[in-house]
């Protein structure tokens, strides 16, 4: 009478069923999604379908392998959880948003770290982030960078990066920064000479790619004269300069 | 000497440029107090040019730092010489009353005599 279901094994056997009712020696968690779904699923039942499905439980509980007379663990009483309905994204699957007034071409000036006071132009936005920088170098000595937007203003200067390419494999990954101090090891008695940093050939060759297409973009744009000496000069604050009464 | 010079191209020592002012200064005026009991984990700072409580919404949550000397030389980390010059750094926290004077709180309290000294407000984290 009992209709067969897919995953039923065949008659006599007992093999591969595990029934889901038998507590093992580990903890079962369910997660909200489950029992929610559980609870509409048994909503849209009839009565026959909840019929067979007392049924077929009757049959396969004569399946339910008994348990262990001694179980390795005892399970205690499993505290109460609240339903995670949302599901939780790690760090690396977070949106990553950049301010509306960061677009590429804006000449942002770095307020810290080593080029503080530098106004630079921005070229993209990278996958963490951080926004990718160049001076350019030949003007005021920022090379290829990552700079993160809190540390960054945004300044109302464009410029128009029609025709700069910005090569691809300039990513997080390519610049992201070396550890120089050699890691102790053992069998080593005499300590390694620290490494010193050394630009790489890649980093100059997209540096020069970048740099030259960037540069004829400048002297292309209005006024060249005079962005190109901005872009050299460096932002400070003097007397009468109150930052909160400054369009940038 | 001159040999040399044929040889390998001389390197201008370009000297590295020094970039001016890049916080806004401010003076540490006291700590948060009714009349009778002071709170020393606020401190009250009034921010150059500003006077008015909605000028103060720029600064709001603007890292500042008071920075004091001390007689010994410390090693800070990731510095390479050890440095009279030591720092409590803290941020802007929210507005002080109609005036532009501004509450802040550091990572240790200000020392009192910190009162009438300068802060430095720092134009980061940016939101421009």
């Amino acid at each position: 009478m009992v209709a067969a279901k897919e995953t039923k094994p065949a008659e006599g056997s007992k093999a591969k069923y595990t029934p889901k009712k038998f507590i093992g020696n580990e903890r079962r968690t369910i997660s909200g999604k489950k029992i929610l779904e559980r609870a509409r699923s048994q909503h849209s039942l009839t009565k026959e379908q909840k019929l067979k499905i007392k049924k077929r439980a009757v049959s396969r509980r004569s399946m339910v392998v008994k348990k262990p007379r001694f179980p390795r663990a005892y399970m205690t009483q499993q505290a109460k959880r609240k339903l995670q309905l949302r599901k939780k994204q790690c760090y690396k699957d977070h949106k990553r948003t950049i301010r509306a007034s960061i677009t590429p071409g804006t000449v942002l000036i770095l307020l810290a770290g080593r080029h503080k006071g530098k106004r630079v132009v921005f070229l993209r936005a990278l996958a963490s982030g951080m926004l990718l920088v160049t001076g350019p170098f030949k003007y005021n000595g920022v090379p290829l960078r990552r700079v993160n937007q809190r540390y960054v203003i945004a300044t109302q200067t464009h410029i128009k990066l029609a025709g700069v390419p910005i090569p691809k494999q300039v990513n997080d990954v390519f610049l992201k920064r070396q550890d120089l101090k050699t890691k102790k090891s053992v069998d080593k008695i005499f300590t390694e000479e620290e490494k010193k940093y050394t630009v790489s050939d890649d980093r100059k060759k997209f540096q020069k790619k970048v740099d030259t297409a960037l540069i004829a973009a400048i002297k292309r744009s209005k006024k060249a004269g005079v962005m190109t000496a901005y872009l050299k000069s460096m932002f400070s604050l003097s007397k009468k300069d109150y930052p909160h009464e400054m369009v940038f | 000497m001159s040999e040399d010079k044929s040889k390998t191209p001389v390197v201008k020592r370009v000297r590295q440029k020094q970039p001016g002012r890049l916080y806004v200064k401010a003076v540490f005026t006291g700590f948060r107090r009714g009349l009778r009991n002071q709170h020393e984990n606020t401190a009250l700072l009034r921010i150059d040019g500003v006077n008015k409580a909605p000028e103060t919404e720029f600064y709001m949550g603007k890292r500042c730092a008071f920075i004091y000397r001390a007689e010994k030389k410390k090693q800070l980390p990731r510095r390479q010489k050890p440095t009279k010059i030591r720092v409590i750094w803290g941020k802007v926290i929210k507005p002080h009353g109609r005036s532009g004077a501004v509450r802040a709180q550091f990572k240790r309290n200000l020392p009192a005599s910190a009162m009438g000294h300068r802060i430095r407000v720092m134009l980061y984290p940016s939101r421009v």
